[in-house]
């Protein structure tokens, strides 16, 4: 951790962060992958029914009640993958120590580098569909948007989460 | 490309009776670190392990090396060769 003291804030999610009471969840990679996994599903989900939402005719308030009640999962599998980086993402830098501070560059760099592959392949269909149906990209240009940017901004929880490392075994007493 | 650091950090721990979230929070670390640390898999930075030297009292390289240590052992009692 850096000089720069601790706030009451930082503390308090310090402490939230490295709460193990969700252990069980993220204790194993698998855990982890499968956390990641329902997250991205869920986030696909909820993207996919504010878009159907938002292009609709007419107000599919179901779609509204699914997502609300989808939001509660998202949640927490959010926390989850949080508790499980110890708050690599969540934390002030201030928080962290040199090998988080190097993780979470690590981390923004390769969540950076598959951003960019992504949006390069959504370019290339965007253009293709627009070669091939006129108009078509228009219409999906507001939702195609907002994905982009929950993916931008979802896409470093991911990767953190995916290579997240197994806890160091337990302290056994007072020595070990 | 960073070469790997050995360490004896697990052993004098141990020895000296000091938890691993003990030892984090006097110099400043997480306590999964000091566990990455003796597994091996973080090497720490000169500064940490600078504080980690102090905090047990000891040179810095009684508890890191480019070299594997020897076990203990041999090094206060020798090794009897058969």
């Amino acid at each position: 951790m850096t000089t720069t003291p601790l706030t009451r804030y930082d503390r308090g999610m310090l402490r939230l962060m490295n709460d193990r009471r969700g252990r069980p969840l993220y204790a194993t990679a698998a855990r982890r992958r499968l956390v990641v996994a329902a997250h991205l599903l869920l986030t696909a989900a909820i993207g996919g029914l504010m878009a159907h939402a938002h292009l609709a005719e007419g107000e599919p308030v179901w779609a509204l009640v699914v997502t609300v009640v989808l939001l509660l999962p998202w949640a927490v599998a959010t926390g989850a993958i949080n508790a499980a980086t110890r708050g690599l993402l969540e934390l002030r830098e201030r928080a962290l120590d040199e090998r988080q501070s190097a993780e979470r560059a690590r981390v923004q760099a390769r969540a950076h580098r598959a951003m960019t592959l992504l949006l390069a392949a959504g370019a290339v269909v965007l253009l293709a569909v627009g070669a091939a149906g006129g108009d078509a990209p228009t219409a999906y240009a507001a939702p195609v948007l907002i994905a982009v940017l929950a993916v931008h901004w979802l896409m470093p929880l991911w990767v953190a989460g995916l290579t997240a490392q197994d806890e160091p075994a337990e302290d056994d007493g007072p020595a070990a | 490309m960073s070469e790997q650091v050995h360490n004896r950090l697990a052993v004098v721990r141990a020895e000296r009776k000091v938890s691993r979230q003990g030892l984090a929070e006097a110099v400043g670390a997480h306590y999964q670190t000091i566990g990455y640390i003796e597994r091996g898999q973080y090497n720490p930075s000169l500064d940490l392990a600078l504080k980690i030297a102090r905090f047990f009292e000891l040179p810095v390289e009684a508890l890191f090396s480019l070299e594997p240590f020897r076990p203990l052992t041999d090094e206060i009692y020798g090794r009897k060769t058969s």
